[in-house]
């Protein structure tokens, strides 16, 4: 696909026709190519290994409306979504060139575990994160319809009875590890039912087909009308007030797992790139910081109703570690992950 | 979730004011409900950076607008030129076209408007008034009574290879396969996808239903002058207004019909991720089921167009009552919509009917007024639009070529699905011209994946207990149901050939 | 909808029961090929596809065995005739698919709006066989532009872009 393309994410960030058509005539002019270090002279595109409309679109979203305004260029959108980011990383991978202007965006947790089940065509270390934009952790909720599971108490006493089903986005992601975790520690016994992201997995629990569901928490904490989160796979509450039923299930259980955090988004881009242009590779992490400290970004994620105490900065080390990490959790449930024992 | 009529009262006459934002989304959604591969959806996400700049009212009615109105739009093509302009108008062109094919291509785009705006316009009336009923649905319809409604649609597949139902049947199973390629839901293996990537995540539709349809036609038809018989083209010629006016006597007598076809639709919508393909399908089925003269199907029935047609829009009301009663879109297109609603700090949900009423109700009156305000304005335009199928065959097959494959492309802008639309248009033409039925093997790519995707589901809660689909009183009904509607039209149909050999003594050699 | 089987007229000809095998072949072989991709994998991911795809390979070979039986009785021949009648469209419909094929294989350099002129020009002057070249070349210029304005310049839509439309895109 040479042509990636998702002008409607241009138009968004542009706001403006006018913009556009200016931005487009500047883009064209052949005279660019003399002033080669001049980065960025063209617009940068993301690659999303989601769908439209999902988590990533909207977290990117809000990073890269306030990122243009410290790169000075705009950003495209196209997203890749299907078996479990799979498509998404082979085609950047594969087709982007290695210049600087390509990147991906993606969520560390659960991509990273895809790995584990099966290696990608491309070598792992080709290819590295360099920015986290968020940490959100995994957390367990029911619906405010359901009679009988209002608390952790309740489900773990009823996992005891009978086999709970549990819906998640998908097996390999670190709220389904957690769920599982819990199991084993109590003896309730969880049925995992992958429902193919948040979406699905929220109407799966609200419906009443699931017992109760396992996601990151950014994305059930937006409804809370419809839903309570019950339990909490980190060291604290982080959102106290926004997730006043929630436990801490290592203080509560005695447990000791390390913090599962399910939505670990972060921008990467293949290591091909920061060799050949390490100037401009110097431009995107000295820009994309600034982002964090700028008040409009933080007004863009409140207005996307997400909560502001997730985005904090990871660097290119603080992603390794990250990866490291979630790849050691995956090699231990990889039966569970690939269905061979 | 009491009913306010006062409310209901006002809220219709402010947004009969806005007309203008109305009537261009209608004129949009009917072009790009036509152009395979934009839909709705998409439209509204390449129009995001407009319908973010306007007030949150604004932007829903014009969005609903847009969604209502490019339901109709696809029915367009479907009846014209055999090329459904989305997935939720593959069951039209089963009598559709054929009606095209008699030169009363005008009449059958009248039938086609007339029963979907009567079908919107009744479903969105119902689903005002009823929501806190119809809400309940989603909690009743699960994996295992989704099973039995794919299988409603599926066994389309056998009724429309009625002249053979050996090939017909290979058609859907064959349809089936090819929807099974891609990751499977659970474990994400990629299976059957040739080593492509753009295959990891199913069968994309558009191209499927563009090669399938579109571009095996414009290969098939080229043999021919114009895509209509000798006898249609003179009836074409002579056609004046009367023809639209017959369209609407016609679909207006079948009243009953538009309104349980479109109930099916309003009740499958209202379950998430349903859509309007399948309603289309089981509305189809079910109208020839219970059908006096079940043998005129396909061969340009009137009621073969009508309930496809009420059906899917029938679907575009009830996808919106997941969305605002349990805050979970019931569609790609509301979805959207959500997203739309979030970025002005509108959060869809229950709690919209007390803290916003006029934007959760407005929803609804917003399509109710688009449905009244679409007749008027479409319904004279049947007589121009359905000139088109008199146009050669010389420059519509490169037109229909180019712009059907460039609509494949569109949806991911992968070029793979325009070599893939191609291929689709291969299997397609192969299918024209030995006797099998594109329809059948369109149902199986667009059933196929759904019908894994829920019997996989039901599996894993059951934890592999095959058993699993008889667990539910409601699932048991409607596999009984199901079971009368395919062996009933069988017996029916024998006896009625048993009778008619017995009353006029010739022997066929069939 | 697949009334073109090109039946001659005169001598009743024997069904040429060959052709409706040709889908059911491709079939088998999908099927199989299907199969194999499977083997190796959880039994949730098998199931679905073991149960449709044994299906659909009973119906073939019922679809076989009654055409050889209809062969043996004389009343069908393995002719896959239908496939490519009417004959005298062959070469015609060969060279709209080599050019489809071409259309498809430049676009992605050439872009929506030079390759969809050149298609539609060509195509529609092979299927009139050369006559009324003004109306096809007016035609094929008002569609292929037209469809760059609607569609790249109005809506914006992602059509596949090349020379042309990155020269124009800051002139519109």
């Amino acid at each position: 696909m040479s042509d990636h393309e998702n002008d409607f994410s241009r138009r968004l960030f542009l706001k403006g026709a006018g913009a556009t058509a200016g931005a487009g005539a500047l883009s064209m002019l052949p005279i660019q190519m003399a002033f080669a270090a001049a980065f960025p002279e063209q617009n940068i595109q993301i690659f999303v290994p989601t769908r439209a409309g999902g988590g990533a679109d909207r977290n990117m979203r809000a990073f890269t409306s306030v990122w243009k305004n410290h790169l000075k260029t705009n950003f495209e959108a196209g997203f890749y979504p299907g078996a479990a980011g799979r498509v998404g990383y082979e085609t950047y991978m594969g087709k982007a060139k290695a210049d600087c202007y390509n990147l991906i965006f993606g969520n560390m947790g659960p991509e990273v575990l895809n790995w584990v089940v099966k290696k990608p065509t491309f070598d792992l270390k080709s290819f590295l994160y360099i920015a986290q934009v968020d940490q959100d952790p995994g957390i367990i909720f029911v619906s405010r319809k359901n009679k009988k599971l209002k608390t952790i108490d309740d489900i773990v006493k009823e996992g005891k009875k009978r086999t709970l089903n549990v819906g998640v986005s998908r097996l390999a992601h670190p709220a389904s590890l957690g769920v599982l975790a819990l199991g084993r520690h109590t003896g309730a016994k969880f049925n995992l039912v992958p429902l193919s992201g948040g979406r699905n997995t929220r109407a799966g629990v609200a419906t009443g087909e699931m017992d109760f569901g396992a996601l990151p928490s950014g994305s059930v904490v937006r409804k809370q009308k419809q839903f309570d989160i019950v339990a909490v796979f980190d060291k604290t509450n982080p959102l106290p007030d926004r997730m006043k039923k929630a436990i801490v299930v290592n203080d509560h259980f005695g447990m000791k797992l390390p913090p599962l955090y399910a939505g670990a988004r972060a921008f990467g881009i293949k290591r091909e790139a920061i060799e050949k242009h390490p100037d401009r590779y110097k431009v995107l992490t000295d820009t994309l910081q600034k982002v964090y400290t700028d008040p409009a970004y933080k007004k863009a994620v409140i207005k996307t109703k997400a909560p502001w105490k997730y985005i904090s900065y990871g660097s290119p080390a603080d992603c390794e570690k990250y990866v490291e990490y979630i790849s050691a959790i995956g090699q231990e449930y990889k039966s569970l992950l690939t269905g061979k024992s | 979730m009491e009913i306010d009529w006062g409310l209901f009262v006002e809220l219709f006459a402010r947004t009969f004011t806005f007309w203008w934002v109305i009537l261009p989304a209608i004129l949009l959604g009917l072009i790009v409900g036509a152009i395979p591969g934009f839909s709705a959806a998409n439209t509204i996400i390449i129009l995001l950076p407009m319908t973010l700049a306007m007030e949150p009212e604004i932007g829903l009615i014009f969005m609903v607008a847009l969604y209502a109105s490019s339901r109709m739009g696809a029915g367009i093509p479907a009846i014209l030129v055999n090329i459904p302009g989305t997935a939720g108008a593959a069951a039209t062109p089963l009598d559709g076209y054929p009606m095209t094919k008699q030169g009363r291509g005008q009449q059958a785009l009248a039938i086609s408007f007339v029963s979907s705006v009567f079908g919107g316009l009744l479903t969105t009336i119902l689903a005002l008034l009823a929501m806190p009923w119809l809400s309940q649905v989603a909690y009743h319809l699960h994996s295992v009574e989704m099973i039995v409604i794919m299988l409603f649609g599926i066994s389309l597949i056998a009724t429309i290879a009625a002249k053979d139902t050996l090939k017909g049947l290979i058609a859907g199973f064959f349809g089936l396969m090819i929807g099974y390629i891609g990751a499977d839901v659970v474990y994400e293996t990629p299976r059957g996808t040739f080593g492509f990537l753009e295959l990891y995540d199913k069968v994309p539709l558009i191209p499927a239903l563009v090669g399938l349809f579109a571009v095996s036609e414009a290969f098939a038809v080229i043999e021919g002058e114009s895509i209509l018989t000798k006898r249609g083209k003179e009836a074409m010629q002579k056609a004046g207004w009367a023809e639209t006016w017959e369209g609407v006597r016609l679909a207006i007598s079948r009243w009953w019909h538009i309104i349980w076809t479109s109930i099916i639709g309003l009740v499958i919508g209202v379950v998430p991720g349903a859509g309007a393909a399948i309603a289309s399908f089981v509305a189809y089925q079910q109208s020839k089921t219970f059908s006096k003269t079940p043998e005129l199907y396909g061969t340009g029935h009137l009621e073969g167009l009508v309930a496809p047609e009420s059906a899917n829009n029938g679907v575009t009301s009830g996808t919106l009552i997941p969305l605002l009663v349990i805050g979970v879109p019931g569609g790609a297109t509301a979805a959207i919509m959500a997203v739309v609603l979030q970025y002005h700090g509108v959060a869809v949900g229950p709690d919209l009917f007390d803290s916003q009423p006029e934007l959760a109700y407005g929803a609804f009156t917003a399509m109710a007024v688009t449905y009244a305000l679409m007749i008027l304005t479409v319904l004279p335009l049947a007589r121009y639009m359905s000139k088109i199928t008199v146009v050669s065959t010389t420059y519509m097959a490169p037109i229909i070529i180019s712009f059907t494959l460039v609509g494949a492309f569109v949806p991911r802008a992968y070029v793979f699905d325009m070599y893939l639309a191609l291929a689709f248009g291969v299997i397609g033409y192969v299918a024209r011209k030995t006797g099998y039925h594109v329809a059948a093997i369109l149902i199986g790519v667009i059933l196929g994946p759904l019908l894994e995707n829920y019997f996989l589901r039901a599996l894993r809660i059951s934890q592999g207990d095959i058993m699993v689909i008889f667990s539910s009183n409601l699932g048991n009904i409607m596999w009984v149901l199901l079971i009368i509607s395919l062996f009933v039209p069988m017996y029916l149909d024998k006896r009625r050939k048993r009778l008619s050999k017995q009353a006029i003594p010739i022997t066929t050699d069939c | 909808m697949s009334d073109e089987n090109g039946q001659n007229s005169g001598k009743p000809e024997k069904h040429s029961a060959g052709a409706e095998l040709v889908l059911p072949i491709a079939g088998l072989i999908f099927t199989i090929y299907y199969f194999t991709t499977i083997i190796d994998v959880p039994w949730t991911a098998q199931v679905s596809a073991f149960f449709v795809g044994t299906i659909l390979i009973g119906l073939i070979i019922a679809l076989i065995v009654r055409t050889t039986l209809a062969v043996r009785r004389g009343d069908s021949s393995w002719s896959v005739a239908p496939l490519i009648a009417p004959k005298s469209y062959v070469p015609k419909r060969l060279a709209l698919l080599g050019l489809t094929l071409s259309y498809v294989f430049f676009i992605e350099w050439g872009g929506f709006t030079i390759t969809t002129f050149l298609f539609l020009l060509c195509a529609m002057l092979l299927l009139s066989g050369g006559k009324n070249k003004g109306l096809i070349l007016s035609l094929s210029l008002a569609l292929s532009v037209g469809g760059y304005f609607l569609f790249i310049v109005a809506f914006n839509t992602r059509f596949p872009r090349g020379p042309v439309e990155t020269m124009l895109h800051g002139v519109f």
